[in-house]
This record gives structure tokens, sequence and C-alpha cells, in this order.
């Protein structure tokens, strides 16, 4: 079998493991309503809790499933959640993060060429400190600083604003990569080579040059999508979006432990969907990928 | 015999994170009344008795407590992951390779607020096994970011296990224990600080985002949970002021941690 197939197999391996594992975490939680624990839940809480886990009944981890596909609602009904209504709000954080994902290109290219200008100069510390503060910020804290515009005066569009702060730190990682990868490749002989023949500068870096960069940013797609999704719960919470990161958040604060075993599964569903698009997209780009694929 | 010189960088970020810690925690546990005297910013918006420094620079020690213990406890365990990898070798190296590859694959934040949501179930019903809020977290945020540190561990050993001077001590007939206590361990070391330093950053980072969704209980408040306290009135009022110092502290913390790690890093590759 060829290594991008056992890759691949891998990869899907995970989803009903994180199902799996977060069935029988969730479905071991001590939750109660009797007087001696210090906090009790509500009973339609554990009402819903032993109901949609099926508890002590064959094939109970089967139930969530079984529920959301005949359009039952999982949890609570005031804070519950319907097979339709989840893919909605996914749908939802999708398109957040599809325009963070964007918005992060244009951030990686952009600091990119600023560090290859500012490595000449001065300013070449700042190169390194950009780096250091985009990962020293959680994403609440740009979402924080944006809020009062966003949610209390509705000057900016609170999707918008999500994808832009979410984006940032994706964005200067993916630069940082970038930049490093374009340093490397250009000190190689084959671009000096490609010189010497006459080409242009353009075309060495648009013909030879970036397509041997695109595979280290393949590598890096994992990571930023995972960070784009997990930055979602945040500013999905801060400007009160009502999408999946939002949801999830509010499941675990309430104890929809049905709601939680769902969304993680989908969650990390969603992780291997990416992963399986990196692997295609380097069986196309990348030559080397093929040859270990024959 | 040479010593070995730490690089001006890791002692700059090493004093960064020590000076940080130590004086938020002088200035939150034995001089609250000079936070409380002296701060410009002011009090803070739901919390009308304290003031803004004493909340968030009293929170930063927390904060760097939680790191500190969650980075020793999560390269204990990718440490003892990848040793045990090491020895058995073979297909259970393979398969356990395997193991840690998923779960490093699981992003951290969200897998931390589903061990929280189970360890404060238990906590709740008495059965943490004498865990509070505090070591909940720690031990949450260790299970989710040992897989980094026990892949790392494992390549290193790796590594070192094919060097030469190795294979002669092999040779001469030393013994599994003898080879990790006399040769592997020292030259595993530095490379054993510099992992600890760089889990740090993730782990203050996804305390911080944790505690700020109101997930985590702690007291005293780290700065995720003060900043999650209080973030309604931070909507609604402009938190510049109470968010940018907080944010200033974290970035402190996590450029500190980052260049000890980088440094020595740096160092151990060079060796």
């Amino acid at each position: 079998m060829s290594p991008a197939l056992v890759r691949l197999g891998r990869q899907l391996v995970l989803v009903p493991l994180v199902a799996l594992a977060s069935y029988f975490l969730m479905a071991a939680l001590p939750l109660t309503t009797d007087d001696d624990a210090k906090r009790q839940v509500a009973p339609e809480v554990l009402a819903s809790y032993r109901r949609d886990l099926g508890l002590g009944q064959p094939l109970g981890f089967l139930r969530p499933w079984v529920k959301l596909f005949r359009g039952e609602r999982l949890g609570t009904s005031a804070q519950g959640v319907t097979g339709d209504e989840l893919l909605w709000k996914l749908s939802g954080s999708v398109g957040v993060g599809l325009v963070a994902l964007v918005l992060a290109l244009g951030w990686a290219l952009a600091f990119a060429l600023l560090r290859a200008r500012w490595r000449r100069g001065r300013l070449a510390v700042l190169g390194d400190a950009l780096p250091a503060v985009a990962f020293g910020t959680p994403v609440f804290i740009p979402a924080l600083l944006l809020a009062p515009a966003v949610v209390e005066r509705g000057h900016l569009l609170p999707e918008l604003s999500a994808a832009l702060v979410i984006s940032v730190w994706p964005g200067i990682f993916l630069g940082t990569l970038v930049a490093d990868a374009l340093d490397t490749e250009l000190s190689r002989d084959y671009v000096r080579t490609a010189l010497g023949k006459g080409l242009s500068p353009h075309s060495v870096l648009w013909r030879h040059v970036l397509p041997n960069v695109l595979p280290a940013l393949l590598d890096a797609v994992g990571p930023v999508a995972t960070a784009l999704l997990a930055g979602s719960f945040a500013a999905e919470r801060v400007f009160g979006l009502p999408y999946f990161g939002q949801l999830y958040v509010l499941a675990v604060l309430q104890k929809q432990v049905a709601v939680v075993v769902v969304a993680t599964t989908v969650f990390a569903s969603l992780l291997v969907a990416v992963g399986l698009g990196v692997e295609l997209v380097r069986l196309w780009v990348d030559p080397r990928a093929r040859e270990a694929r024959t | 015999m040479s010593t070995r010189r730490v690089p001006t960088r890791a002692w700059v970020g090493l004093v960064l994170l020590v000076g940080l810690g130590l004086a938020s925690w002088l200035a939150a546990r034995v001089f609250p009344e000079a936070l409380a005297s002296t701060c410009p910013l002011g009090t803070d918006p739901t919390h009308p008795d304290r003031t803004v420094c004493e909340l968030a620079f009293g929170g930063l020690w927390v904060s760097l407590a939680v790191g500190l213990m969650a980075g020793a406890l999560s390269t204990a365990l990718g440490l003892g992951v990848a040793m045990g990898a090491r020895a058995a070798g073979g297909a259970v190296e393979h398969q356990v390779l395997r193991a840690v590859d998923a779960v490093f694959a699981l992003p951290d934040v969200l897998v931390v607020m589903v061990l929280q949501l189970a360890g404060q179930s238990m906590l709740d019903a008495g059965h943490a096994g004498g865990l509070g809020p505090f070591g909940l977290m720690v031990v949450s945020l260790a299970l989710v970011g040992w897989a980094g540190p026990a892949r790392m561990f494992r390549n290193r050993l790796a590594t070192l296990e094919g060097q030469e001077f190795i294979a002669a001590s092999r040779a001469l007939g030393a013994g599994r224990w003898h080879l990790l206590r006399v040769h592997l361990w020292p030259a595993l070391r530095p490379f054993v600080l510099a992992v600890f330093l760089s889990r740090l950053p993730t782990a203050i980072l996804a305390e911080s985002t944790v505690s700020f969704f109101g997930i985590a209980r702690m007291e005293p408040m780290s700065l995720g949970r003060y900043l999650g306290t209080s973030y309604a009135a931070l909507i609604y009022e402009g938190g510049a002021r109470v968010v940018l110092p907080a944010w200033g502290l974290l970035v402190l913390l996590v450029l500190g941690a980052s260049l000890a790690s980088q440094a020595l890093g740096a160092g151990t590759r060079r060796a």
C-alpha cells in the first residue's frame, strides 16, 4: 500500500477513536442531583445526560448519533441542538475560518515581504519580535480590544471582525515559514544557474522557487486549520456569534455532555478532512509525494 | 574540561521569567497594599474594590505557576514515554509513535475543555483524588501537552544512540542503565530544559484561553480567568485600560520562555 494511503488511513481512524474516547469519558462522569454533592446539576440536565448517552443500554454509544440523524434534540430543550442546527452552526464557523484563512495568507505574504526588506536594515529586530508578540497573544485579547466597536457600537461586521482577529497568529506563522523557506531556496545552486542562464528573477521565483516552497506551506496547513478553528471559539464568544465555537463552549459550561461528544467528534472530523485535502493537494503539487506513491 | 556557556539570550529569557514571576508573587501575596495604592489604571469595572494592577499583575504568577507545573509534568511524561518506546523498540515503538502523533494532532484548547468538564464533575462529586481546580488544570494541560515532547525526546534519543561513543560503550560491555546514566542523560539534559521551556508558552496560553471561557475555577485568579470574569463589562465599557496591561504581561511571559527555549535549543543542536 502506498505511504499516502497509509497516512490517509491513519487520519481516518482518528474520527471513531475520538468519538469513542469522548463518549466513554462523558459516560463516566459522576453527575448527580444528590444533596451530598457540592455542586448538583439540574434534574433536567441529568435526565438528558442519561437519555442522550443511552447509559446502561446495549450500543448506547450510538445513541447521540441516532438522535441526531432522526432530527431529535440533543441536550436539554433550552440549550440543546438538533442535527440541522449543528450543521448550520458548523457552516458559520467554517465560513468565518475560510475568510480568516484568506486574511492569514494576506498577512503571511505581507510579513514575508516585510521581513525580507527589514533584514538588511535597522528594523531586523522587528522581524523576530513580531512573531513573538503574535504567538504571545491569545485570540481573546484582540477580540476584547475590538469588541466595543463591534458589539456595542456596531461599526464592524462581527463575522469579519472574528475572521480578522483569528487570522493574525496563523498569518504571521505562515509568513515566517514562507520567509524561511524562500531564504533557503533562493540560496540554492539551481537558482544561481537559472539566473546565470539569463532567466529573469521574476521567472526564477514563479517557475522554480515557489513550487519548491509550496510543500513547506502545505505542512503548515494542519496547525493553521487547528489554530483558526480553535481561535474561532474565543472570537465567537466575545462577538456573540451563535456558531459552532459558541455552541461548544456553552455545552461544556452547561454540562450538555451529549452535545460535547458529538461536537468533539465533528471537530476532529473537520480536521481530518483538512488533512485529507492537504494530502491530495500534496500529491498534485509535489512530485516527490507522487514518486513515493508509486 | 571546558564549561559550556549559557547563551545571553537564554539568560535574558530566564531573568525575564523569574523576575516577572517573583515580582508578581511578592506584589500579590506579600505587599498587596502597594499595588492597591499606587495603581495608575484605576479600579476594575467588575471588581470595584480591587485595582486593575492587583488583578492583572497579581494574576501573572498564577498563570506562570500553572505553566511551569504543566510544562514540567508534560515534559516528564513525554520523556518517560520516549524512553519507554526506545527501550521497547520495534513494533511497540512504532505503535507508541503513532499514538503520540494522534494525540499531537488534537487541538489543545478543545481537549483541555473536555478534560476540565470531566475533572470538575469528579471534583464536585468528591472523586478528584485530592486535586483542586489548580491541580486539575495542571493535569489537564499535561495530558494534552506530553505528545510533542515525547516525539522530540524519542528523535533525540535515537540520534544520540546512533553515535560512535555509545556504540563504543556498548562494545565495552556497558549495560542499558549505565548508558542512560553516564552517556545519554548528560547529553539529553540541556535539551530537556529547552523542551520544558518551549512547553511553557503553550501551556500558559491554553490555560488563559480555557480560563477566559469561565470553564476553570481557579482561585486566586489567573490572567485569563480575570479577563474572562470581566469580559461582559469590557465589551460595553471599553476595556483597553484593563486588556492592554494583561496582554503586555502575557507577551512578556511568552517572550521570556521563547527566548530561553530557542537559545538553549540552538545550543543543544550545535552540541
